[in-house]
């Protein structure tokens, strides 16, 4: 809800004009009204309508600046008729009436103009730009007749009091974490451009191969497509790209030129995903990073959490390179103590601790002890099936031995494998422990079948139920059962739902007597993860949230301490890639300017990321025209079972260039363009 | 297919089809400023959007495939007007200067603007100041520039040299060299020939001629094997001086067929004579004694007969060593094939979603091959294994996976790739104990291609389904180049992959098939047509008598597809020619072209007329050119030998290879096209050679000097040698081992 003096924003239709301000009405929406901590907010602007905060407006000119960001964002627009011309018609006729030239005439051909632009522009942004502009047309007629009429310029025009702020955005950038220009991406390779469109993954992405293979694309469930039919596969149209530069042995397209070095330097502890982005953009920046990581590999939890089959490691390697191509150091095999930090803190110009959660959580059962041999936590498993699998890197004689194995790497013959989860970790470790030749995998789950849908995705679920895993949902592990400290089998009780007669959520009951007990090997806690924060000095004091992980405002990503940041899944919890990406991108952000100027600042665009973020560009009512429905979803093949359970062949192969240049096609480029008036 | 109705009228699509394509195909008209047939929908001019039944708004036709049952409506208020402001929009500050410019009765906007009756600007925007770039060849006026993108599109998808792009800038947006300042292709003029205004223009043509004063004489261009069809356009040259005519451009069908730079920019090389009886005689007398005719394969089908005839019935020999080798080649190729000719074709290429190139340099020996084969990557996202003993830069976004082989290495090569490609294929046991039989190890160590890489071919044809294998130039003059032959055979009979193999020069596969050839070999008294001889008759240079060039003559040739494809006169030709020659010798018929419909039926062709081929692309691209030669069936019973000693090329290594857009002296001779004949080598090759940059050469055995140049480009020991100057005689196998002398200065 907010305060506003006049508002048509989605339809609304909110009038204080001329009211007291404690009688006005509110809207709906979360618009902001607050710029910044030094700014309040005048107007904002939009694709989707405007709203005035203070009577004090200068209507004409908003229109004007409105219809000149449209000009100024060329990167979304002058690519088709309608959209390049309109747009400019629009701005010359707008500021020939607001500097008190305009005539009448003028307003019958913006009418006209903008009816054009509606109906026949390429992207949303052309359809979307006139739509504001014809409701301050309409609800605010007098104020631009007035300056027809009397042939003088606009209350403000002359006035440089006000900021006029933009940002594009698109529903599916808004919901993805990394902000990626998801159009411009899609766009390349629609127009067969596919450097194109990486480099414009590139520009808040480094991971495209990644991402273009395990990200829960948060993206599709916001993408205005599926208010017309089904949304977009945007998450494989980003490999194309990544793929294009790959298959012809170009060297790297980034996004933009590298800077030359400015003589800063920044620490970056852990190269996972967070660690990797941070590094990119620094080094994109000019800045010298030396990456340091615990493991003997790089990558992260991505190397050695997720799977071949999901994540092919040629692939992220790749990826990898593009970070080392603009000249970041890593230096793996080094774990990072609070002594290091205390010298990293003086050595560097900043510090980005991006070390992840790598201690798998207890499942809470009874005798659930760390020395029973058959419990194994699912990180630790998935490091040793990984570092084996991706890198040849054999498991110690000493954790054979600890976890039972008959050989140096991770072979589950004859074995039993009970794992309890139900998010992407415990898939991996049950679709793992098949291919490590399990006589029988199972999967304990507390809820049902449609949540674990829901938290990983439906292909993963369907994907491990063909590959033989069972899945016992309204489940827990209730206790271990060891015999010399070995585990020999577990009992499991069973639950159901039962509804709140109140009306209430629903709760899980225990059902009496259908608890059961299970042989098994092995017990693979795949619940969540916590973070491992001992390499923070103490005495920093560094504030942490109630998950135990390191606290920042979600903005900056700087910690209570100044110049420590965090980002990733320390910092939020163990969560996406996307997400960390996002995160680590931002902070990166913050950083470059934070080592030249030592101010903690966030940049327009990123101030209006936020806002947007709030206010949530997708809305799932938006009645789409101009669009065809009822063309599919393009899917890409899958191996089958046979071909694909006692191996680690990638499961997905891409889609074909047929596939791919129709799944384009579907894409409506919903760019928008918002503005705010401070 | 998908049935559906325009304005209530039933019509189809095929699965892949744009509403657009289907209401073409079905006779309905949809007006259009930015869309090409040959490449993605641009999506900028927004004209061609049509109404529907299951949505509101206005649906784009040009990308949107249509759903069953679906309602499509044209043509109607709503829409004319929507077009009509499109149009209003287009014209705004469109400078006015159609009385001079290049496009002027021949503009898309222009038709437009009268198709909509758009007869006053409404609007107004603020001009700007946009100067003309010159790009060599190339001119572009942003002003006039509608921004419609087919430039962007046709460069990038069909040329492969992604050389230009948009900046975005919204009114302000123009095309502009994509990565440089300066525009860096090469120069096929595809842009010009695509952009519906004159916003690109060919900078000699601009300003000379108006659209409608043009003569257009269809042909077919000269200068390689693809047989890319074309249009001379001709004109008096001036009015001062009379009626003598000269060809001032050269346009093609671009909608549906695309030409390179030598085609488009590369037409002058017509030479002139008048009836010199003296001459004529002493030219009869020569043929009339001569025991040889040597001739190279820039003639056409009719002229080839004719010396054939001269053959049966003076007992002369015929001596064409470039031919030749293509004839053995397709002879071997045929013994295991069972066929005259193979399957493949420029087509096939481009509808591929894998290619394996082996053995040649495809982007200059044969640009149309390169341009099928970029279609093929972007459009299917074909997968192109390149095999070659040197990297190409210009084909460098197309390859997926680069191959590289030690020179000469060619039969240890095809007979791996052979293997590989035939893993699970039913063959017979004598082919089977061949495979078996190679020795993996040696090939492999003396190619210097390791099992891995064709492991990794493998990997990448498991999902495709339409493979074609080309064969380049540099196999059909290798040592045992009737063994590779019968390999490639192999392939195409044994393996699901369509071969095509490239020939030389525009009628290298007519003559082939028309003449009975024979071994050069020092003769005396030998006559040479079109090449070196005695007594020279040609339309080259310097020549004893001159006979009309190829923009000449009526006449046919065969192009490496197979196809029987007319020429034309686009310049009249005043002296005499071979079928004068031929009539004095008692071989007589009227016109050249009167052989046309003699060509040997038992080699394919069709005993058709001159007159009765067609020469055109129908308005949905149907290929009305010509015929196609039926595919002979010859004798099954090569027998495969086994791949023993491989060759080996030590040292200096010079390949001969032109630049691009140069082909032979016809293309040498031209006035526009780059002329660069220098030795080019990696810095590595600088060292080996004890040259520097700059430095004056000569290679032994070969005549006059040449500057040789550093080429970052390139890599290792082997420099690229062009020849494009050098008569078009067979030089053998294209890797040389050479002396190089620096010339001091």
């Amino acid at each position: 809800m907010s305060k506003v003096y006049f508002s048509t924003w989605r339809g609304e239709q909110i009038n204080n004009i001329g009211k007291p301000e404690e009688e006005w009405e509110k809207s709906a929406y979360n618009l902001p009204l607050e710029y910044n901590e030094h700014a309040s907010s005048k107007a904002f602007i939009g694709w989707d309508g405007l709203a005035l905060f203070n009577p004090d407006v200068d209507v004409v000119r908003l229109a004007t600046e409105y219809a000149a960001q449209y000009q100024v964002y060329s990167e979304a627009c002058g690519r088709c008729a309608p959209g390049r011309w309109g747009g400019r018609i629009l701005y010359d006729l707008l500021d020939k009436i607001a500097r008190g030239e305009g005539s009448v005439a003028d307003m019958d051909h913006l009418k006209e103009v903008s009816r054009t632009m509606q109906d026949t522009s390429k992207c949303e942004i052309g359809k979307t730009v006139p739509n504001p502009l014809l409701d301050l047309m309409h609800h605010f007629e007098a104020e631009f007749l007035a300056c027809i009429n009397e042939q003088k310029a606009s209350k403000h025009y002359h006035l440089h009091d006000t900021n006029y702020i933009a940002k594009i955005t698109a529903p599916c950038m808004d919901a993805c974490p990394a902000h990626v220009d998801i159009p411009a991406y899609i766009e390349g390779v629609r127009d067969l451009r596919f450097d194109d469109s990486l480099m414009a993954t590139r520009q808040t992405m480094p991971l495209a191969h990644t991402c273009g293979r395990v990200c829960p694309h948060p993206c599709e469930t916001e993408c205005l497509r599926s208010n017309l039919d089904s949304p977009i596969s945007i998450m494989e149209l980003k490999r194309l790209g990544a793929d294009y530069e790959t298959d012809h042995g170009f060297g790297f397209f980034h996004p933009v030129e590298q800077k030359p070095k400015i003589g800063k330097k920044v620490a970056v502890i852990g190269a996972g995903p967070a660690g990797l982005t941070t590094a990119y953009y620094l080094a994109l920046d000019g800045i010298d990073v030396d990456v340091f990581e615990e493991l003997p590999v790089l990558g992260g939890e991505v190397a050695v959490g997720v799977p071949e089959y999901r994540m092919p490691i040629d692939k992220y390697n790749q990826d990898i390179e593009a970070v080392r191509d603009l000249g970041v150091n890593f230096i793996p095999n080094t774990k990072v103590n609070a002594d290091m930090m205390r010298q990293y803190e003086k050595d560097y110009d900043a510090v980005m601790v991006a070390t992840g959660t790598r201690i798998s959580k207890k499942v809470y059962c009874e005798n659930e002890r760390a020395d029973i041999q058959g419990y194994w936590g699912a990180i630790d498993f998935l490091d040793k099936v990984n570092l084996q699998v991706k890198y040849g890197i054999m498991v110690p004689e000493a954790d054979q031995k600890r976890h039972m194995l008959p050989a140096d790497f991770v072979d589950l013959t004859g074995k039993t494998v009970v794992c309890v989860g139900g998010g992407f970790t415990s898939m991996d470790v049950v679709r793992c422990s098949i291919r490590a030749n399990a006589k029988k995998v199972v999967m304990i789950y507390r809820r049902d079948e449609r949540t674990i849908i829901n938290n990983t995705t439906y292909e993963e679920y369907h994907e491990a139920v063909e590959e033989g895993v069972e899945f016992i949902f309204h489940s827990a592990v209730a206790e271990m059962r060891d015999e010399n400290n070995v585990l020999k089998s577990l009992m499991i009780d069973m639950f159901e739902l039962v509804p709140d007669p109140n009306g209430g959520r629903a709760t899980l009951e225990k059902i009496e007597g259908a608890s059961f007990e299970m042989e098994c090997d092995y017990l693979i806690p795949a619940v969540s993860q916590s973070a491992d924060l001992k390499l923070i000095p103490e005495e920093w004091e560094i504030e942490r949230t109630s998950w135990a992980t390191i606290k920042t405002n979600g903005k900056d990503y700087m910690t209570s301490r100044k110049g420590i940041f965090a980002s990733g899944d320390c910092e939020y919890g163990p969560m996406t890639i996307v997400n960390a990406v996002g995160q680590a991108k931002r902070a990166a952000s913050v950083m470059a300017r934070y080592v030249v100027t030592g101010e903690i600042s966030l940049n327009d665009d990123e101030i209006m990321e936020d806002h947007l973020r709030k206010l949530k560009v997708y809305d799932k009512k938006k009645k789409i025209t101009g669009w065809l429905p009822g063309l599919p979803r393009q899917h890409s093949e899958v191996l089958s079972v046979d071909e694909r359970r006692d191996n680690n062949l990638e499961v997905k192969y891409a889609m074909t260039q047929e596939e791919a240049l129709a799944e384009a096609d579907r894409c409506m480029r919903c760019y928008y363009i918002a503005m705010v008036a401070h | 297919m998908i049935e559906f109705t325009i304005n209530n009228q039933p019509v189809c699509a095929q699965k892949g089809e744009t509403i657009l394509q289907a209401a073409r195909k079905a006779g309905f008209y949809i007006p259009t400023m930015c869309y090409l047939e040959k490449t993605t929908p641009c999506a900028s001019c927004r004209l061609c959007v049509v109404e529907v039944d299951s949505t509101d708004g206005l649906i784009l036709s040009c990308q949107t495939p249509p759903t069953a049952g679906l309602a499509v409506t044209i043509n109607s208020d709503r829409l004319e007007k929507e077009r009509t402001n499109i149009m209003k929009l287009y014209d705004v500050n469109h400078p006015l200067e159609c009385g001079v410019c290049d496009k002027s009765g021949a503009c898309d906007l222009q038709n437009k603007t009268l198709e909509f009756a758009v007869s006053a600007q409404n609007f107004s925007a603020k001009e700007q100041h946009r100067p003309v770039q010159h790009w060599g060849l190339i001119n572009y006026d942003p002003a006039l520039c509608i921004l419609c993108e087919k430039c962007t599109h046709v460069c990038n998808e069909i040329i492969g040299d992604d050389a230009i792009t948009l900046q975005f800038g919204g009114y302000k947006s123009a095309v502009v060299p994509k990565n440089s300042d300066v525009l860096d292709c090469t120069f096929c003029g595809e842009c010009i020939a695509v952009c519906p205004v004159g916003a690109l223009v060919s900078s000699n043509f601009q300003y000379t001629a108006n659209a409608w004063e043009l003569h257009q004489v269809p042909s077919t261009c000269a200068h390689c094997s693809a047989g890319c069809s074309l249009t001379y356009e001709v004109k008096h040259a001036s009015i001062a001086t009379g009626t003598k005519e000269k060809i001032y451009r050269v346009t093609n069908n671009f909608e549906v067929a695309t030409l390179c730079g030598a085609g488009r920019f590369g037409f002058d090389f017509d030479v002139h004579a008048t009836k010199d009886e003296e001459l004529f005689t002493k030219a009869v007398e020569a043929f009339k004694n001569s025991k040889a005719i040597r001739f190279s394969s820039i003639i056409t089908n009719e002229e080839a007969l004719i010396l054939q005839r001269l053959k049966e019935k003076f007992g002369v020999k015929l001596f064409n060593e470039e031919a030749r080798a293509y004839q053995s080649f397709m002879a071997a190729f045929g013994s295991v094939s069972g066929k005259n000719s193979f399957s493949g074709s420029l087509e096939s290429i481009a509808q591929s979603d894998a290619v394996i190139v082996l053995g040649g340099r495809v982007s200059t020996d044969n640009p149309a091959v390169r341009y099928a084969i970029t279609t093929a990557a972007r459009h299917n996202g074909a997968k192109v294994i390149y095999m070659h003993p040197l990297e190409d830069e210009l084909m460098q976004n197309v390859i997926t996976q680069m191959v590289k082989y030690e020179a000469g290495s060619e039969e240890g090569v095809i007979a791996m790739l052979a293997k590989t490609l035939l893993n699970g294929c039913d063959v017979s046991d004598e082919i089977q104990s061949f495979l078996n039989g190679l020795d993996e190890g040696y090939l492999c160590a003396e190619s210097n291609v390791g099992d891995e890489e064709f492991a990794q071919i493998s990997k990448t044809l498991i999902r495709a389904k339409r493979k074609t294998l080309v064969v380049g130039l540099d196999i059909l003059n290798h040592k045992n180049s009737a063994n590779i032959a019968k390999l490639c055979g192999l392939i195409e009979m044994a393996t699901d992959f369509s071969v095509v193999v490239i020939s030389q020069h525009v009628n290298t596969v007519g003559v082939s098939l028309i003449c009975d050839l024979d071994s050069d070999k020092p003769t005396d008294n030998v006559v040479g047509y079109n090449a070196s001889g005695d007594f020279t008759v040609g339309s080259m240079g310097v020549c004893d008598m001159l006979v009309p060039a190829l923009n000449s003559q009526e006449g046919t040739v065969t192009s490496l597809n197979y196809q029987v494809l007319s020429m034309n006169v686009a310049i009249g030709f005043e002296g005499y020619c071979l079928n004068d020659i031929a009539n004095e010798l008692g071989i007589r018929e009227v016109n050249t072209i009167d052989y046309t419909s003699q060509l040997p039926i038992q080699k394919g062709f069709k005993g058709v007329d001159f007159d009765s081929l067609s020469n055109f692309y129908g308005p949905l691209g149907e290929d009305n050119r010509g015929y196609i030669l039926e595919m002979m069936d010859v004798a099954c019973d090569g027998v495969i030998d086994d791949v023993c000693q491989l060759p080996e090329y030590n040292g200096t290594i010079a390949y001969a290879c032109n630049p691009v857009n140069q082909f032979n002296i016809y293309t040498a001779h031209t006035t526009q096209l780059e002329k660069d004949n220098a030795l080019r080598g990696s810095a590595q090759f600088a060292i080996a050679a004890r040259l520097a940059h700059g430095d004056r050469v000569t290679i032994e055995g070969h005549v006059g000097t040449k500057t040789f140049i550093i080429d970052e480009t390139l890599k290792g020991t082997i420099a690229l040698n062009p020849f494009y100057e050098e008569s078009t005689a067979n030089r053998g196998y294209r890797f040389e081992k050479i002396k190089l002398t620096k010339v001091e200065s």
